[in-house]
């Protein structure tokens, strides 16, 4: 295990996130990728947040699982079922606030 | 939108999560478009399922959230009169029907550590935060059928004030601005939520 070292990676660390999703300014960002050109921990350190993140965005394309799902499914169809049947939508009891 | 784009997104043949999506389906579905409002009730349970397993962590609690987020869903979608708001009102209604189910448990995991703990110290200065760099990229150890499993433990492990950011702002796409909305803190702040959530989740696939 390779702690970050030095005051200037800490420093550089906060921007990585930012960096990652290309949030960072034009001299802020050359300042970054020129520090990440020469230091192998920062360089290891934005790869792996970059692969972190891209992680979770694969997840986000997860499913309902088949059981929950049909359960999902009756549960629209009976609202929709029951509301015209009344042939009335249900009505809020206040607004929403946006 | 075209009409085979409109098609498209009832049928949820073009995944979830954007914001053009639930634009569209809202405003197909107060134009009386079944197909377009059957769609929006899922997609609303859809998420209240995701954060009740993900942020939450109860899939229990999971019936009673996607319930109130359809129902919610249904009474309001016809009066909500910005339709580019509505996934933010969405994932606000959400978020707050699971945590008032979780309010209900008398107990909450052992694990949860609240964000002053970490920050502060005892002596009342803010914590640096030490990363460790193991030379393992996340995806080196987390492959194809574990990721959901292990992602989802170690989103367990995060504080819940990081994992609704995480949650938010990674897995469902949300912007910036929009999670900051939904959970009523600066964008600054969620930032800065999000860089250190980053981190530690980084820790935490690494040490699976």
């Amino acid at each position: 295990m390779t702690p970050v070292r030095s005051d200037r990676c800490r420093e550089l660390l906060v921007r990585v996130s930012r960096y990652v999703d290309g949030d960072l300014g034009g001299v802020e960002r050359r300042a970054l990728t020129a520090h990440l050109r020469r230091c192998p921990c920062c360089s290891s350190m934005a790869e792996s947040l970059k692969h972190t993140v891209c992680l979770c965005r694969d997840a986000s394309a997860t499913r309902l699982p088949p059981a929950v799902r049909a359960r999902a499914k009756a549960r629209v169809e009976a609202l929709l079922a029951s509301e015209s049947k009344t042939g009335n939508r249900a009505r809020p009891s206040k607004r929403p606030s946006r | 939108m075209t009409k085979s784009g409109n098609a498209s997104l009832i049928d949820g043949a073009a995944g979830h999560g954007r914001e053009t999506d639930y634009e569209a389906l809202l405003v197909a579905a107060q134009t009386g478009n079944q197909q377009a409002m059957e769609r929006l009730l899922m997609r609303a349970q859809e998420v209240a399922y995701r954060f009740s397993l993900l942020v939450c962590g109860h899939a229990d609690d999971a019936d009673d959230a996607m319930q109130e987020a359809l129902l919610k869903t249904y009474r309001f979608a016809g009066q909500i009169k910005e339709p580019a708001a509505f996934r933010t009102w969405l994932y606000r209604t959400v978020k707050n029907a699971c945590l008032i189910g979780r309010r209900k448990r008398v107990h909450e995991p052992a694990h949860m550590v609240s964000l002053d703990e970490l920050m502060v110290a005892p002596d009342g200065s803010v914590q640096r935060m030490d990363v460790e760099d193991g030379g393992l990229r996340p995806d080196d150890i987390v492959v194809n059928s574990r990721l959901r499993r292990t992602l989802r433990r170690a989103l367990q492990q995060l504080p819940p004030e990081f994992r609704v950011i995480v949650f938010l702002r990674e897995i469902e796409g949300l912007s910036t601005r929009e999670v900051a909305t939904v959970v009523g803190i600066s964008e600054a702040n969620v930032k800065t939520r999000l860089h250190r959530a980053r981190l530690l989740l980084r820790q935490q696939l690494e040490a699976r």
